[in-house]
């Protein structure tokens, strides 16, 4: 289709009020054609039967004008006029017969063809009578009798010439009718054709005698047939002053030398009038045809689309995640149902939303995520994740203290922020266990620095921390210390419990680690602990080695690492305190007791690495009584969890 | 009949020139050399002829709405009387120059016979019945016949001596004059003469079947 509607609505109006227009065009030019060609045949005819009548009329006048003149020849008064001899009796005896039978002209003519009276011409007495071929036809004719239509002073007369017996054939009578005004009009009056007499005249427009027409008409007329278009018996076009005629030219029977032709015409408007005067009407009925099915199709075709538009918005609202308002359409039909239907659909995903909003909660977006993402079954699979456990120092302490709801608000609100550290670095909090947290990096989704984000929020925990203490301790609360270990290993990933309830996690060696490493974090006196395979990992981030040792239940040992910060100028000890620590640990790994103990005897005024230095010092004391042997490894092996 | 009985009264009339007389065979044919069945022929008077008697009146009847003669022929001077035979009036008339006349609507046998004292043709007409057509031949002399169907004729009784002769038919084309011949009678011997005559379109009055409605011609 060339035309591309935006709306169904005007699709459907375009096409029923354009088939509705092509139909009704269609019956309107049908019924144009069909009284067009009725008025046509209908004028043919009429046309047809007026030559008819015209013919008949002409032949009646004829046999009028012969049987008055028979009487006339038969008349003895007439004869004994005649035998007088005397021109002006024999004149008077013809006008006061051709006034007994209302001719126009009547004249005697002698057998040598001249004229002994004329009604016409008086004068005209011993003239060669005008018209030599009506003898000649008389003389032809069984009877002597003959008929012309003949022009006297420019008018044409309808003529005939009977033999006037006494009772020998002594003379001829001849008489007339002229052809005029009221012929044409008695004509027009019987036929309702408008009927024009004309002089034909071959080259040059023909001239009206008479005419039922205006004479401006009938000039026209005259020079339109005068051009020699029409064909005789068929009916031809006629266009002027607003009218248009259909005509038929019907040469005259008896024509003599200057022949006749009458034109018969009908108006093509007259003729169409009744169809002229209902077509405004048909004109109506089609208009309000087309507007009623334009208010009819507009309204079926909104009553389809607004409720489409109806479910549109609603979809849109679903796109936008509203489900709560459903879509309201008050029809019974099957965009009824379908509301319907949508509706239930927007509850059940209404449901679906609240489920997976109450799955991101419960779970991480993440682990939520990867839950419905695939098909929730058991197993999982081995990766490397980095594990970060978290824990509040001395929480039960904390609690003795409190009511259980004030317990709840003051751990909700610790874990939110802590939550919001984890996940500022791509981390997944996996669960809640108490005021203790275990978070994933790496998983479920891969990350390939994931070390160096688990240490990153580790420190941003702290820093949040920090600023909750703040705020804690502007409410007159106790501050929370935390301790937190960060392992990097080989795990197993995935959903693991019983075939109704599973939990997504991860399981494994690495884990453990890091839950040893947050335990361990309190006696080195710092708040972070990461694990050797985290460290190398983790570029760009200072560290401070702690220790090297054997947790509980693994026999491989492992040296202990704090990070301290990004940069060398934000450390929160000196530089060259470390670098005694570092020292003080290297103569500790080499048993050189005196060195070591000089060293952490000398990081002992650094508050920050106090408490390790100490447990150092009083380890090297230890040592110093109990040598740890030459294959000592430098580890120390903790037995408590 | 009654020209037999006439020519016999003439013949014992003119008993003392009879042994001087001759005839005269005449023939008239069409154009097409068809017999003309009444047409008149006459000889001119060459000097004194002898008048009509008195006494003689030629009858023209009038039978079935006809004249019957339809042609008939006399000498200048003479009277004709038309009885009438039908149940029903008729009325004569005629107007040829040569002589003029007419009797009203008459039954039986009209009391004055019509004179002709001069010589023409005389066309008779009934007033009411226009189709009702005669002819009177008035001759200037007394010799003159009517041809039959055969289209012969015998003047008789013609004196000896040389004759113009002439011929007239009702439908004649032309004067009578233009026919005229020169003949030559011995009283011992019978003449001949003869006419091819050209005969004109005549019209005449129709007469139509008693039973014909209306309607045109």
């Amino acid at each position: 289709m060339l035309i591309r509607f935006r709306h169904l609505r005007t699709r459907i109006l375009v096409f029923v009020v354009g088939l509705l227009t092509v139909i009704l065009g269609s019956f309107y030019f049908a019924a144009n054609t069909a009284n067009l060609r009725n008025a046509r045949a209908h004028i043919d005819e009429a046309l047809e039967l007026t030559v008819g009548a015209l013919q008949r009329s002409l032949q009646e006048r004829k046999q009028n004008l012969f049987q008055n003149v028979r009487l006339l020849s038969g008349d003895y008064a007439f004869k004994s006029a005649f035998a007088t001899e005397d021109h002006d009796t024999i004149l008077s005896a013809l006008n006061n017969h051709r006034q007994r039978v209302g001719a126009d002209i009547m004249m005697l003519v002698s057998l040598d063809d001249e004229v002994v009276a004329d009604t016409l011409h008086p004068g005209a007495h011993g003239e060669d009578f005008p018209f030599p071929n009506l003898v000649e036809r008389a003389m032809d004719s069984e009877f002597g009798e003959a008929a012309l239509i003949e022009q006297i002073d420019g008018r044409p007369y309808q003529l005939v010439l009977v033999p006037l017996f006494a009772p020998d054939m002594v003379a001829w009578v001849a008489s007339g009718f002229l052809l005029d005004q009221a012929f044409v009009d008695t004509l027009r009056d019987s036929t309702r054709s408008e009927v024009t007499l004309l002089f034909e005249q071959a080259g040059r427009p023909w001239q009206p005698i008479a005419s039922s027409l205006s004479q401006e008409a009938a000039t026209v007329t005259a020079g339109e047939i005068g051009r020699g278009t029409w064909q005789e018996n068929r009916s031809g076009e006629l266009r002027f002053g607003g009218e248009h005629y259909i005509y038929v030219v019907s040469r005259l029977a008896d024509s003599g030398s200057s022949p006749v032709a009458a034109v018969l015409q009908r108006s093509l408007l007259e003729a169409m009038r009744p169809y002229l005067e209902l077509r405004p009407v048909l004109l109506g009925i089609v208009l309000v045809g087309l507007l009623l099915s334009v208010i009819g199709v507009w309204r079926i075709a909104r009553s389809v689309t607004r409720p489409v538009d109806v479910l549109i918005e609603g979809a849109q609202r679903v796109e936008q995640g509203e489900f709560t308002e459903p879509v309201v359409i008050r029809q019974r039909d099957e965009l009824g149902r379908l509301a319907g239907s949508f509706n239930n659909m927007m509850t059940g995903l209404q449901e679906r939303e609240r489920v997976h909003n109450l799955l991101g909660k419960v779970v991480s977006p993440e682990i939520a995520e990867e839950l419905l993402s695939k098909t929730i079954e058991l197993g999982g699979e081995e990766r490397e994740v980095s594990i970060l456990f978290s824990d509040v120092r001395g929480f039960t302490t904390l609690c003795e203290r409190r009511a259980a709801h004030e317990i709840l608000t003051l751990l909700n609100r610790y874990l939110t922020r802590m939550t919001a550290a984890i996940e500022a670095e791509s981390g997944v909090v996996d669960k809640y266990i108490g005021d203790a947290i275990m978070a994933l990096f790496g998983a479920p989704l891969a990350a390939p620095d994931h070390p160096r984000a688990a240490v990153l929020a580790g420190m941003g925990m702290c820093r949040a921390l920090d600023a909750l203490n703040d705020e804690l301790a502007r409410e007159g609360e106790p501050a929370l210390d935390i301790g937190i270990g960060i392992n990097t290993g080989v795990v197993v990933a995935g959903n693991m419990g019983s075939e109704s309830r599973l939990n997504y996690t991860v399981l494994g060696d690495g884990v453990n680690t890091a839950a040893r490493l947050e335990g361990l974090s309190k006696q080195y006196g710092c708040r972070v602990i990461v694990s050797e395979s985290t460290m190398q990992r983790s570029t760009g981030i200072l560290f401070r080695e702690l220790d090297r040792v054997r947790v509980k239940g693994k026999s491989q040992p492992v040296t202990l690492f704090e990070p301290l910060g990004t940069s060398p100028d934000s450390l929160p000890v000196a530089q060259e305190m470390l670098a005694h620590w570092h020292a003080g640990l290297h103569a500790f790994y080499q048993q050189q007791w005196d060195l070591a103990a000089q060293y952490f005897g000398r990081c002992t005024g650094a508050a920050y690495l106090q408490d390790s230095a100490g447990m150092f010092l009083a380890r090297i004391r230890d040592y110093r009584q109990q040598p740890p042997g030459d294959n000592w490894d430098g580890v120390h092996t903790f037995t408590s969890k | 009949m009654s020209t037999y009985r006439w020519l016999l009264q003439a013949c014992l009339a003119l008993l003392p020139a009879a042994v001087m007389a001759g005839s005269i065979e005449v023939t008239v044919l069409d154009e097409g050399g068809e017999p003309v069945k009444d047409a008149v022929v006459y000889l001119l008077p060459n000097g004194k002829v002898p008048p009509a008697p008195a006494s003689q009146v030629t009858k023209v009847d009038q039978v079935e709405k006809n004249f019957v003669p339809h042609v008939s022929a006399m000498q200048a001077g003479g009277s004709v009387n038309f009885p009438n035979f039908d149940n029903i009036r008729h009325h004569v008339y005629s107007f040829s120059p040569a002589r003029k006349f007419e009797i009203p609507l008459y039954e039986g046998v009209p009391t004055d016979p019509v004179q002709f004292p001069e010589p023409g043709v005389i066309a008779l007409g009934c007033n009411i019945h226009d189709w009702m057509s005669g002819y009177i031949f008035v001759a200037e002399s007394p010799w003159f016949a009517i041809t039959g169907e055969d289209g012969r004729a015998l003047i008789e009784d013609v004196p000896a001596g040389s004759y113009d002769i002439e011929a007239w038919h009702e439908k004649l084309h032309g004067d009578p004059k233009k026919t005229r011949q020169k003949v030559q009678v011995a009283a011992t011997d019978n003449a001949t003469a003869s006419f091819k005559i050209r005969q004109k379109k005549v019209f005449s009055a129709f007469r139509g079947a008693a039973s014909r409605g209306g309607g045109y011609r």
